[in-house]
């Protein structure tokens, strides 16, 4: 007689103790909502770090719907570390695939699974899902009782994030839960080294005298 | 005969070890993590690299190898309503 799988242990991922990227290398977004801007008065006290090339692609697949209006949705692909007791992710990457989307609904096309996972198996580093994007295009960035119970359901640990943006009135937010609550989380966008900053100057060659 | 296999949960990072029969189902081991993750195991699916594991597959039909990896990824839903 056939048994049920048997559960033999299992293991928690092992946080590491990490810098985050310099403060130099980071800056707020572009399109934080006005009420989130109060959060931003300095750079310190961020909980997630979205890389900058991360922050195009989410906000090039919002645009890409614009004229739709509908909404798109994907992972947040990173690392969980700690500093100085605190928590905090790097969202390195993210992954979508074709979506059943309308402009007040988006989920996963069941038949799109496939190209979604061939995205995680092209992922360079041993990511965790450390939270998911999707947009509300032209009703602004907050969570609603959908994206809530998707929160609760499945990211519900500290420091997973949902980033909501709205491509119609050029905003970007974050939010997460604390005891079951929501609120909006602090975020900065960051570049690698020599690599050229999220907005601002860029670097230019020196001219060198002969 | 069994076979033992560790299911990733995508979501934290976190792993079991399982020990499966021939005869279990996909269904089965999303059953099996998800209340030991307290999760609902209607909002997730499992790949096995790039192939989604469908529930009615029985493990025999999955060409699983020993100590093979599979992960558990959520299936989330947005909305602005």
């Amino acid at each position: 007689m056939k048994g049920a799988p048997v559960i033999l242990g299992g293991k928690d991922l092992e946080v590491e103790e990490m810098l985050p990227p310099a403060l130099e290398r980071t800056l707020p977004h572009k399109w934080l909502p006005k009420e989130a801007l109060p959060l931003y008065a300095d750079r310190s006290g961020a909980e997630m770090y979205l890389f900058k090339t991360a922050e195009e692609k989410v906000r090039n697949h919002a645009l890409s719907q614009v004229k739709e209006g509908l909404e798109v949705m994907g992972f947040l692909l990173g690392e969980v570390f700690t500093h100085q007791g605190a928590e905090y992710t790097v969202v390195r990457d993210v992954a979508t695939t074709n979506l059943e989307a309308t402009s007040v609904s988006v989920r996963f096309d069941p038949e799109g699974f496939e190209s979604l996972f061939a995205s995680l198996e092209c992922a360079r580093f041993r990511y965790v899902l450390v939270g998911w994007y999707h947009s509300h295009p032209g009703h602004g960035c907050f969570l609603s009782s959908t994206d809530v119970s998707t929160q609760k359901g499945m990211f519900d640990r500290p420091y997973h994030t949902a980033l909501v943006v709205d491509p119609f009135r050029k905003e970007m937010d974050a939010f997460c839960l604390t005891n079951g609550e929501v609120r909006r989380r602090k975020y900065l966008v960051y570049w690698d080294e020599f690599q050229n900053p999220y907005y601002g100057e860029s670097v230019r060659p020196k001219k060198i005298r002969m | 005969m069994v076979v033992r296999v560790r299911v990733r949960n995508a979501e934290t990072g976190a792993t079991v070890d399982m020990e499966l029969e021939m005869e279990n189902t996909v269904e089965e081991i999303i059953e099996g993590v998800s209340a030991y993750w307290e999760k609902d195991p209607g909002a997730y699916v499992i790949r096995k690299g790039r192939r989604l594991l469908r529930g009615q597959q029985k493990v025999q039909e999955l060409e699983i190898q020993a100590n093979e990896e599979l992960e558990l990824i959520p299936d989330p839903e947005g909305g602005n309503r």
